[in-house]
Parts: C-alpha cells; structure tokens; sequence
C-alpha cells in the first residue's frame, strides 16, 4: 500500500460515516488497540481498504519509553494489525503509559536522559524485530518536565530517531502545546527536528484550563496551530497531515471546516 | 541504570494516579495540572462505558467521577463505573438512570468488585435503587425502571 498522503483524518467508529462520505480521502489512522487482532476489521474500515485509502494503525498503549521491556504480545497485536489493515508503516509514542503495575491511563513524558534514551532505543529495537512494517515515533505533549533533564527536546528526539532508524511523526498541536506551557518559541523545535524524516503529522485541537494549554483532541483546532502547520509546511512539508478528533464530535459542517482549513494551511487539496 | 528510570518512572505513575506523594524536584503545579488532566480524560472514558450513570448525574459528572477517582488507580473504564455506581447506591446518590443502568448490568454479569465481571448464567437478575432488570434466554431486559 501506498504510504501516508494529503489530508487525512483519524478513524473511529463513532464518525465512520462521516469519514466514509470524504471523496477525496487517502489515508486515515485506526487506533491499533481498538482492532481484534484476529479481525475482522470494522466494517467502515473495510471498506475504506477496499477504496485504496491508506490505513496506519496508530498504538497507544505500547509503552515504549517504560524502563521495562516492551510486553511482546502487544508488539505482537500491533504487528497482526498492521497485516490486517495492509499498512505501510505502524506508529507509537516516545512516552510510557505505566509503571510500577500501575498504569497512568495516558502517555506521560520520559525525562530527556541518557537512560531514557537507551530505554525508549532498546524498546524500539525489540518492536522492529517483530513488525512487518517501519515504525514511526511521535513525541507527546507534556504538562510537566522531569527535573533533571540532560538533553533538550530537539537532541532527545533526534539522538532516538538517529539510534532507532524510526520514521517521525510529529503532532504540531503537541509542538504548540508543549512550547506554550514552558514557555518557548515552537520554531525553536521546527528549526532544530529532522523535518526529513516526517512520515506525517498529526492536527488536533486543544483548550485552555487552569493556566495550562491541554492537548484534548475533543475541542476545534485553534488557529494558531494552523498556522504553525503554515510554518511546518513552509520548511519541509510532510506528505500527510491527520486530523485527530477523540470526542465531543462536532457537527458534519464543523468537521468538514477544519479539514478544509487543514488543506489550506498545507497547501494539500481538500478531501471533503 | 535502567532500574533507577523504572523506580522513578513507578514513582511517578503512582503519584499522579494513587496518591503517593510528589517525587521530589518536578514543579508542584504543573505536576497537579496533569493529575487533573488525568482524571478528567479518565471520566471521559468511564462516560463511555457508563453512558446512563454520567447523564444521570449531568454536568455534576465530571466532580462526583474525580472525587470518587482520585488516589484511586483504574481497574478499566467498566470496572471504574461499576464501583462507582455500587457505592453511590449504597449511598443513596444514584440518579434513577445510572440505578436503570447497574440493574441492567448487574443481571448480565457476577461482579465481585476484584476481578472483571464474568457472564451470567440465565436467568440473572439485577436491581438497584428500585430499578429491576433480568436476564432471559441470554437478553437483559429492564423490567422496572427507577422511581424518577
């Protein structure tokens, strides 16, 4: 199958006919947990194969930052979804989802050590040996930092996806976020992250609450991060860009106006 | 080293979802802004599983779900639900959907509140806050809805 292309959008069972009536839909993204791995795939999926759009299963409880192995039977789905869907690539998270036996129920962000960097490699290392597919790595958005970091963002990611071989996938709603929570110009981090080795992005929406900009994929997209795709685009655009929604769906028009204003800022033709 | 990041790492987890104490060094505020954010998503998920307890209790939802959630690690968004429901049952606080709802999967399933529920054998039943449900040729039907 054809790797990741244009304007894509996350798939999930709650606006499958939505996404089923895109004309111009190339690729979506299916969240990897939420696929049997002895199929059969979701009927709106199914067929979204049987038009040629491309379907990247999207994992999020891997925990490939944790300091423990990564459990085999989870590489082990991933790798039987990624087969079931015909998928160029699979994608995870540079983060860890539990610890200790107890699990955080979201991704939370690895200090930016030597030891998390070998921890995040090694577990990489173990998931390659096992996909059919390449992977691709997405740095998270964080609330908080660990006290006690040695590299910054931009060496962190490079330094894994130079040791791992990984593709990027970069969430420039995650780049927003974690820049204007600490702070800091996202350009600074566009600038600085191998914009090459972008095997998409994802767009999502997000809220202010109590001080801090959450990244809650369940509000509209503001326009500062479409604009920040502006400058993502403007330095090396990606071949795709996916629009993730998770909740609080907005009515058909709603969502179809963020997908256009989503063409619009790449420059990538619209698929509604 | 690996050992120190996974006890730190378990150190963390255990702090933002059980209630242990900060480990030292991260900025109390934005440490508290992601247990926030935690429970929130959290009862977002358990809204999805409990649709009928959430609506039932409105926009008071999101507060009952994280006072009765925080320090309390989850056992899954089902689980999460069902205990909750049980306990504001036993309280005397459940709205009249969310008691239509436990009833409803109290007569389909044996849950012992430790390990996930299991299937029951028909004919099952459930009630809670006066709402009836049973468990016929392996459908679940609400006999008797709460008093509104």
């Amino acid at each position: 199958m054809s790797g990741p292309a244009g304007v894509g959008l996350g798939w999930r069972p709650e606006i499958a006919g939505f996404v089923a009536g895109l004309p111009g839909l190339r690729f979506v993204e299916v969240i990897a947990e939420s696929v049997p791995a002895a199929g059969p795939l979701p009927d709106g999926l199914a067929a979204l194969r049987e038009r040629g759009v491309t379907v990247v299963p999207h994992g999020v409880r891997l925990s490939l930052g944790g300091a423990e192995p990564v459990d085999p039977a989870r590489v082990a789905h991933l790798a039987a979804v990624a087969d079931l869907t015909g998928a160029p690539l699979v994608s995870e998270h540079i983060a860890f989802v539990r610890a200790g036996g107890l699990d955080a129920g979201h991704l939370l962000p690895l200090p930016r050590s030597r030891d998390a960097v070998a921890a995040v490699c090694a577990n990489v290392a173990r998931a390659q040996a096992d996909l059919p597919v390449p992977i691709a790595l997405e740095p998270i958005a964080a609330l908080f930092d660990w006290p006690d970091d040695e590299l910054d963002e931009a060496a962190f990611l490079t330094e894994i996806l130079d040791r791992t071989g990984a593709l990027l996938l970069l969430d420039v709603a995650n780049v927003y976020a974690n820049a204007r929570n600490r702070g800091a110009d996202p350009l600074d981090l566009l600038d600085r992250l191998p914009l090459e080795r972008i095997a998409y992005a994802h767009v999502a929406g997000g809220a202010e609450h109590g001080g801090f900009y959450h990244d809650t994929h369940t509000d509209p997209v503001p326009r500062a991060v479409l604009d920040l795709v502006g400058e993502l685009c403007a330095r090396h655009r990606p071949p795709a860009l996916l629009l993730e929604r998770d909740g609080h769906y907005p009515p058909a028009d709603a969502l179809r106006a963020e997908l256009d204003a989503l063409a619009a800022a790449s420059g990538f033709p619209v698929v509604t | 080293m690996s050992g120190d990041l996974a006890a730190r790492q378990a150190a963390l987890v255990a702090a933002l979802v059980a209630g242990a104490p900060a480990p030292p060094g991260f900025a109390p505020g934005p440490l508290a802004a992601a247990r926030t954010a935690l429970l929130r998503k959290r009862a977002g998920e358990v809204a999805r599983h409990w649709p009928l307890l959430a609506a039932g209790l409105g926009p008071r939802w999101p507060e009952v779900f994280a006072r009765w959630a925080d320090g309390r690690p989850t056992a899954g968004s089902l689980r999460d639900g069902w205990d909750l429901a049980r306990e504001l049952r036993d309280a005397g606080t459940l709205p009249p959907l969310g008691a239509d709802e436990l009833a409803v999967r109290e007569a389909g399933h044996r849950y012992d509140g430790r390990s996930a529920p299991r299937p029951r054998r028909p004919p099952g039943w459930g009630r809670a806050g006066g709402a009836v449900a049973v468990q016929l040729a392996g459908r679940v039907r609400l006999l008797r809805p709460a008093r509104r």
